[in-house]
């Protein structure tokens, strides 16, 4: 349950707000019940009353305050339980909000080098569905199953105050047990088979994406047939894991519901010794029961939500594994900047386990306003080394320092928002003014005037409303705009014509003087101006 | 074509072709509902009786007591059915998710590796997984609630009109409003799920665009503002979407609200009555009895009813995956010879032509291919390749020299002509293919070997990763053979991988071997491996066909074939 903690921590923040949304299920769930059980203490009433007027002798029954009950009962229960699904609704918004917010906040502070094999569109499904699996952990769980124990409680009372204490005792006995089983007993006996449910599915995903990625090769050598029987087995045993889970769901709603229906009778039986003897009468005997029965619907939910409690708990668990903060992380020597530099990096050595080291021995030293070029092939560990330089890096070997830098990464990362939005990122107190003279700068002012909304135009989903070259022109617009004296370009023109990159060259020209900038790129006509050029991995 | 819209009506026919196969479970699963219905409605029976026999006529325990045990046996048997009921659900969409996926794996045999190469991976995985999985709440719930919450109102009816025809009436005049609060609860349960899903996913999308450009966003020291405008955004969505639940919800208040009424007036109807202040109709008949008994049944009336509008949201997202299943579904597939089986596991048709070549001679007659309008691609290529040649097709790019090797490999079929290999149709036996990309599945090496060859040999499996020079690799590797592919989460590069790809094809003793670009993007020390291995196997006697443009591979080969507008040539 630790797993669970950190998200409950965050749940458990608004309390005001949690305690409202169990009064409005409480006071749904009381409404139905009272409805029923005054409905029945009536009926038994008047048939009483009914029988002795029928024989002629003196009765009197007090309408009003029943009939009026059982018409409060009848509206308060439509309106609670109105009033509790908007209301609970909302909390479950706010909860969504809160939990991704805080998880958003732990990511950016976790390891960075974990995060590199976790950007996969596969595993930001993943983490949406474990988000998912945390938002209704409250409304589904945690508040339906305190509202089952307390309703269970106060008809305890109930019977006491009513019955007397031993039946009382015993009605408490059954429904205990039926408590357990339609929660901790689902949760022990369905916890495993749901967690491991989760990680199959992970593996069978890959095992399908394996499939679609060699099928030309399956094809060739005649085995989609088979290797495609293979799956069909292992979604069929991934599938019959859920059938187990809800079909001992299942039995243990029907197990609680049993309990819940033995109680009842139990108290109708026990409850006929007190009517014999004088102690109770005859509507008050029928009163308990009938509200023992509605408890049903309390308990109704239950079983399926500790059913899943299993798959929420490795949610959380994945989670957390997620945010985890690097332990491992070796401190990068520390090296002082020379004075007038920019970056120095001595005897640096990037390699990541299991591979050869993509460079030992790299020194380099930058003077501030010095433009240098970085050339070399692809998988020469250029890019390693700007994210080195950046400092998104820790060497294995050597040391690194730098004055603060903007940093045009390899791959073009938009965000699904406007332009305005995703260049104010690199310098957020630009204006307007500053912002069209850096998109004149890369040659898109005159592409975005056009557009209706200007510097307002949406840039889509990881910008897919931009041509590529257009998308990393808006990149380096970003980086351009940032007032750090060291830019990193790496690559800086991918996608980009020959005619465009050349007149985007001129004319940042000007606009980089006095400033550091260390470009790398496969060749030489993909760099922008520079003093001098270094060669990689020849 | 995933874009096309897909008719709902279609949807729910395609639904139900599912449930057809597998009526047996749900039948079984309706029978078990109805079932506990006849036992709740029996034990209500008892109930009343117990209490009026008790409370009225003032029966001893020894007169309650068998009426006690049949109490308890009704019961027992209504949680016994309702475990069966549920058992026997989620057996159902056990079922009806492995028919959707057979179908949806016969539909990529018959699409072949082009078509299905067009979608990504991904996506199609997604729908093999998580579309079929979003049928089950569909046919483990919805599908016998929606019978059931018919039959045990009627049911529930019919014995409250024998008991007391005007208590019957009133329920009955709420009846011609279900299918109403049906259509409301439908509408509002839709509109519900649309608004939700729309904003959710619109949600997790801003999320996640955020999350996977996180170090972008560190570089600009923008991560706090970024997790400021996340709160920004999901609270502005969750106002906008509590404006549409306030309506939303109201279908389902309705459903409450006559439910509540219902169960109010018919006790205050009863009571009266009991009492006798209702001198007309039969409620002078009224007893503590059947006065009790339909106060008890009213709640069972309308709780399937109740029932099924909680599991609208299965409908909905079902119908939702159903949709995009058979989207894909409705991908024309290309012909493919290899396909057609009407078994998932027969992976060759025999071959219906007669022997259309000669046996020692790959042959292509008249092959015309034309794959765009008005832009053929192959027009009238008439080609005799011999066995143990090694032909390299080369040419500009678009010119044709991938598809002339996929009308070989039997991916494509021509508009006109004959292709035969070695006497056999294009596609109907084991060749080697060789494509841009080189995969692996997570496992040992000899795992991926086997996939393809399941019955070779250990030795046989090191021999081939040998001659593909992954010798080395293997050595580093504590278990040889048997050690996993990636350790440590460390896959292999590109080049290794597609010198895996390559050890199959040793591995395997094909006759033909088809290799699209073998050295495209490698890297030197790749290269030369992939160069020596496409070498011994032309020395084994190999016929080797691949398109390149590579000097070393062009040498290579004994025979140069140029393609190039609609023709290929000898060079």
């Amino acid at each position: 349950m630790s797993e669970l903690k950190p998200w409950l921590k965050l749940i458990y923040a608004r309390p005001g707000r949690l305690l409202i949304g169990a009064l409005l299920m409480l006071a749904a769930l009381l409404s139905g019940l009272g409805l029923l059980a005054l409905s029945g203490w009536f009926i038994t009433e008047t048939a009483l009353v009914g029988l002795l007027l029928a024989a002629s002798l003196p009765a009197t029954i007090n309408l009003y305050v029943p009939g009026g009950g059982i018409r409060f009962f009848a509206v308060s229960r439509t309106v609670s339980r109105y009033l509790e699904r908007l209301y609970n609704h909302d909390t479950v918004l706010r909860l969504l909000t809160d939990i991704r917010v805080a998880l958003f906040r732990k990511l950016a502070s976790a390891d960075r080098g974990r995060r590199r094999e976790l950007t996969g569109a596969q595993w930001l499904s993943r983490l949406t569905n474990d988000v998912d699996a945390l938002d209704t952990l409250y409304l589904r769980l945690i508040a339906p199953a305190a509202l089952a124990a307390f309703v269970t409680l106060l008809i305890m009372v109930l019977a006491a105050v009513l019955f007397d204490s031993v039946i009382a005792i015993g009605i408490a006995l059954i429904l205990g047990v039926a408590f357990l089983l339609a929660t901790l007993a689902v949760y022990l006996r369905t916890a495993k088979i749901t967690s491991r449910q989760s990680d199959q599915q992970e593996s069978l995903r890959t095992a399908v994406i394996e499939h679609l990625e060699g099928f030309a090769e399956l094809t060739a050598a005649g085995r989609t047939g088979k290797h495609g029987a293979w799956l069909l087995r292992q979604a069929h045993q991934s599938s019959s894991g859920q059938v187990k889970a809800d079909s001992r769901v299942g039995w243990h709603q029907a197990g609680s519901n049993l309990l819940i229906n033995l109680a009842a009778v139990f108290a109708l039986w026990s409850g006929f010794a007190l009517f014999r003897s004088g102690v109770i009468s005859g509507p008050v005997l029928v009163l308990l029961p009938i509200a023992l029965l509605g408890l049903a619907e309390a308990y109704g939910m239950l079983p399926e939500a500790f059913g899943k409690l299993g798959a929420t708990q490795a949610s959380a668990a994945r989670l957390n594994r997620d945010c985890r903060e690097d332990d491992s992380r070796v401190a990068a020597e520390i090296i002082a900047l020379p004075e007038g530099g920019a970056l120095i990096a001595n005897d640096l050595t990037v390699k990541y386990p299991e591979n050869a080291p993509l460079f030992t021995h790299f020194d380099l030293q930058i003077k501030t306003g010095e433009r240098v070029g970085i050339l070399g092939h692809s998988g020469s560990g250029k890019s390693s080394l700007a994210d080195v330089f950046s400092g998104l890096l820790i060497p294995s070997g050597g040391a690194c320092a730098s004055v603060p830098c903007a940093y045009l990464t390899q791959k073009t990362v938009l965000f699904e928002d406007t332009l305005r939005a995703n260049l104010l990122l690199g310098s957020p107190d630009a204006t307007e003014a500053e912002l069209w003279r850096i998109l004149e700068m890369v040659d898109l002012a005159e592409r975005f005037r056009s557009e209706v909304d200007q510097l307002d135009t949406w840039l889509g989903s990881s910008g897919s409303r931009l041509s590529g070259g257009e998308a990393r022109r808006v990149a380096l617009a970003r980086v351009l705009m940032s007032p750090a004296p060291l830019l990193i370009l790496d690559e800086p023109f991918t996608g980009v014509d020959k005619v465009t990159r050349e007149r985007i060259t001129r004319q940042i020209d000007a606009w980089l003087e006095g400033r550091t900038v260390i470009s790398l790129a496969h060749g030489p006509d993909a760099l922008p101006c520079t003093d001098r050029v270094i060669h990689l991995g020849v | 074509m995933t874009e096309m819209q897909v008719e709902s009506s279609a949807v729910k026919r395609w639904l139900s072709g599912l449930a057809s196969g597998n009526r047996r479970w749900i039948q079984g699963s309706v029978a078990a509902g109805t079932l506990a219905g006849v036992a709740t409605i029996v034990q209500m029976i008892f109930l009343a009786r117990i209490v009026h026999l008790g409370v009225i006529e003032k029966a001893s325990a020894a007169v309650l007591a068998p009426l006690f045990a049949g109490l308890v046996l009704a019961i027992v048997s209504r949680a016994v059915a309702q475990g069966i009921q549920t058992h026997l659900a989620a057996r159902c969409s056990e079922q009806v998710r492995r028919t959707a996926r057979r179908q949806i794996h016969r539909h990529w045999r018959n699409s072949g590796p082009l078509v299905l190469g067009q979608t990504s991976a991904g996506s199609l995985a997604r729908e093999w997984i998580d579309h079929v999985d979003a049928l089950h709440g569909y046919f483990s719930r919805f599908l016998p609630q929606m019978t059931l919450s018919l039959i045990v109102p009627l049911m529930i009816l019919a014995l409250v009109f024998y008991l007391d025809w005007l208590a019957g009436i009133f329920l009955l005049l709420s009846a011609p409003l279900i299918p109403l609060f049906m259509a409301l609860v439908g509408m509002g349960a839709e509109k519900l799920n649309q608004q939700h899903f729309e904003i959710i996913s619109r949600l997790s999308g801003q999320f996640l665009d955020k999350v996977r450009g996180l170090t972008t966003l560190q570089l600009f020291g923008q991560t706090d503002s970024a997790a400021e405008l996340i709160q920004q955004r999901s609270d502005h969505y969750r106002r906008i979407t509590l404006k549409t639940l306030r309506v939303a919800f109201l279908s389902s208040a309705v459903l409450e609200f006559f439910a509540s009424v219902a169960i109010a007036v018919i006790a205050i109807y009863i009571g009266f009555g009991l009492l006798g202040y209702i001198t007309y109709g039969p409620s002078s008949d009224l007893t503590l009895f059947s006065g009790l008994l339909i106060l008890l049944l009213a709640p069972e009336f309308f709780q399937p009813l109740r029932t099924l509008s909680q599991y609208y949201h299965d409908r909905a997202a079902a119908l939702g995956a159903g949709a995009e299943i058979l989207a894909r579904l409705g991908d024309k597939p290309a012909p493919n010879p290899l396909a057609g089986g009407n078994e998932d596991t027969v992976d060759y048709r025999p071959s219906v032509s007669n022997q259309v070549t000669r046996r020692e001679l790959i042959e292509l007659n008249s092959v015309s291919l034309t794959l765009r309008a008005d832009h053929p691609i192959l027009s009238d290529v008439s080609l005799t390749i011999g066995k143990g040649e090694v032909i390299a097709l080369t040419g500009p790019s678009g010119s044709g020299k991938s598809t002339l090797l996929h009308l070989l490999a039997g991916f494509l079929t021509p508009d006109n002509g004959d292709i035969g290999l070695f006497g056999k149709q294009a596609g109907s036996f084991a060749f080697g293919w060789l494509g841009q990309s080189g995969f692996l599945v997570h496992g040992t090496w000899a795992d991926n070997l086997r996939l393809t060859s399941p019955d070779v040999s250990d030795v046989a499996i090191e021999t081939a990763l040998r001659n593909v020079g992954l010798g080395p690799l293997l050595d580093s590797r504590e278990e040889g053979i048997f050690s996993k592919v990636s350790e440590d989460g460390q896959g292999l590069s590109g080049g290794q991988a597609r010198r895996l790809s390559l050890a199959r094809i040793f591995v395997a003793d094909y006759d033909v071997i088809l290799l699209d670009e073998p050295t495209a993007g490698l890297d030197s020390d790749s290269e030369i491996f992939v160069l020596e291995a496409l070498h011994k196997l032309a020395l084994a006697g190999k016929t080797l066909i691949f398109c390149t443009h590579h000097h070393a591979l062009l040498v290579l080969a004994n025979r140069v074939l140029l393609v190039s507008g609609g023709e290929v040539t000898d060079v």
